[in-house]
């Protein structure tokens, strides 16, 4: 009777809150579309960083902002797990490590991308940056749903590797800014493909409610 | 981690310099590149530097010598690098190029309703933009020791900062501005000011524009004092400003004083006026000077209304009003049919045509 409704709705209400763990009321309905959504902020991200990119690129000054710009990449610690990645590698990821992946990868370009942003010094960057901060925060929030759905827990660690080194001057500081904006460009090009991958896999608009239905 | 692996070194990194000036940088390969002094070249922004600038110092040493540098392109700094052959980078320093600021000038500031403080400057010299400059806007109450600084930038323009609280009224501030960059630090004058003397409102609310009666050449327009400063002592002056919906022309009308309602008159009939109002906090709390004007209020229409007599003037089957000049008019499209060859379309039943065009323009034009 009314413990049933109650149940119910309680079940759908928590099963949509990305931090908990998923229970056993699973609606696979909402994962399927966190999985669009997911696809559908990284495309927009990806649209948005060619003007931020612009602009940053702009604000360094040539040659960073010309179009055949390709610097060697000195001998530094890389700061970001490079989204390139063998092919095959790529397709023999598991739903939990291709998740995982994107999920560490953007939470340490926003760490890096914020820092950049409280050093900015132009007011037209800080907005920019900041705009796009929230945006990227999102899309963090939204790979964090999208694993707790399917249940796979969130990885863990610091986002940002202790002991990262800051560059000794400002050109090889002006040549991080720039590889930094080239892994956040090639990390979307590649989660658009990951998520759609993952769109495959997750049947859409199936509403199973299993519930465990004790007592009712 | 060790920097050794760098491919090259520049000296100097990074360096500042007065526009006008001269730099001799120096670039050296480490030994593990295998590269010579004649392998290098120097860009300069993405331009390449030409090699009779360049000078070898050693057998992995190449220098370049720039002279009469130009500000900064870009405030990050303009970008030296060393090359080799290829094109590869070897290594950068970024040049900072520009001028120390001078004061800034022009403080100005105002209160709104008694509660912030917002105030603006201008740079001393256009050459400050070449560095990165920051401005910090300090105050301090007079008689009373300590400094405060401002920390809500760029508010209301990009030299500009926002006080939002802990004001106090009736002792006079002093305010000024720092700038500092690369190069130096300037300090503008000190102004001094009471809160009280500098204060703005919002601009009247509810104003109201109707028509008085049937007189064709007035408006009444009726508003409220701002409710901000409803609890203060002041003596609010008023300003109305009004002009023909067609125009760009305003028409001021000045010695409003203190009243919250305004008789226009002179106006012309059927037409439409658009009317604003703005407020001028005079005399809080006895100030003796003139507070600074709000903004205008939004713009309030009202149209001006046409006697009867008229609009029947314009059906032009009647109307007593208009027979002497259709009667005229009659007479010199006869004349012009007579004598001027190419005007047979010229007719009084154009002239009807037009008048009956012309009532129902007007009438679009009275509906806003």
């Amino acid at each position: 009777g009314d413990s049933w409704g109650i149940f119910t709705f309680l079940c759908a209400a928590l099963c949509n809150l990305p931090a908990l763990p998923a229970l056993n009321c699973t609606e696979e309905l909402g994962t399927s579309q966190s999985i669009q959504k997911t696809y559908d902020l990284t495309r927009y991200l990806e649209h948005q960083l060619r003007t931020l990119a612009g602009t940053y690129l702009n604000y360094l000054g040539p040659p960073f902002n010309e179009p055949d710009f390709n610097p060697p990449r000195l001998a530094r610690a890389e700061r970001v797990p490079s989204a390139t990645v063998d092919l095959d590698l790529w397709r023999g990821l598991t739903d939990n490590a291709r998740l995982a992946a994107n999920y560490r990868a953007y939470s340490r370009l926003l760490c890096y991308l914020r820092a950049l942003d409280g050093q900015a010094a132009t007011a037209e960057l800080r907005h920019r940056l900041g705009h796009f901060c929230s945006s990227l925060q999102a899309l963090v929030l939204s790979i964090a749903g999208v694993m707790s759905s399917l249940g796979y827990p969130l990885p863990v660690g610091p986002s940002a590797p202790p002991g990262t080194p800051v560059a000794p001057n400002d050109f090889l500081k002006k040549m991080d800014d720039f590889w930094l904006l080239k892994e956040l460009q090639t990390w979307l090009w590649r989660s658009a493909k990951d998520f759609n991958r993952l769109k495959k896999k997750v049947p859409p608009a199936v509403v199973t409610l299993r519930l465990e239905a004790r007592g009712f | 981690v060790s920097w050794a692996a760098d491919p090259a070194v520049i000296s100097p990194q990074d360096p500042t310099l007065l526009i006008g000036s001269s730099l001799v940088a120096t670039c050296t390969v480490s030994p593990d590149f295998h590269l010579k002094a004649e392998d290098l070249y120097w860009t300069l922004n993405g331009r390449r530097l030409p090699a009779t600038s360049y000078s070898t110092l050693g057998p992995t040493t190449l220098s370049v010598a720039l002279t009469h540098l130009n500000g900064s392109k870009q405030q990050s700094g303009d970008n030296l690098v060393c090359h080799s052959r290829d094109g590869g980078i070897l290594a950068g320093s970024c040049l900072y190029v520009g001028l120390p600021p001078e004061k800034p000038v022009n403080i100005t500031c105002w209160s709104k309703n008694m509660k912030d403080l917002t105030c603006k400057w201008a740079p001393g010299t256009e050459g400050e933009t070449f560095l990165h400059t920051n401005y910090t806007l300090k105050y301090k109450l007079r008689w009373y020791g300590r400094d405060n600084t401002c920390q809500e930038y760029h508010t209301a323009g990009p030299y500009s900062c926002h006080i939002p609280k802990d004001l106090a009224l009736f002792t006079p501030y002093e305010i000024w501005v720092e700038a500092s960059n690369r190069l130096g630090v300037a300090v503008s004058d000190v102004i001094m000011l009471d809160i009280l003397d500098v204060v703005t409102t919002d601009p009247p609310s509810d104003v109201h524009v109707s028509r008085v009666g049937d007189l064709e050449d007035q408006l009444s327009v009726r508003w409220s004092s701002p409710l901000a400063l409803k609890d203060f002592l002041f003596q609010a002056k008023y300003q109305i400003q009004y002009r023909v919906e067609d125009s760009s022309e305003w028409k001021v009308v000045d010695d409003v004083g203190n009243q919250t309602s305004c008789r226009l008159a002179g106006l012309r009939p059927g037409t439409v006026y658009f009317v604003q109002v703005r407020c001028n906090p005079f005399g809080i709390y006895g100030s003796k000077k003139a507070g600074i004007w709000s903004d205008w209020s939004n713009p309030t229409a009202a149209s001006t209304p046409r006697s009867e007599r008229a609009a029947g003037g314009c059906d032009p089957k009647g109307g007593e009003q208009n027979t002497t000049l259709r009667r005229e008019l009659k007479q010199f499209f006869g004349w012009v049919k007579k004598h001027a060859y190419g005007c047979s379309n010229l007719g009084i039943k154009l002239y009807d045509q037009w008048r009956v065009w012309l009532q129902k323009s007007h009438k679009t034009r009275n509906q806003v």
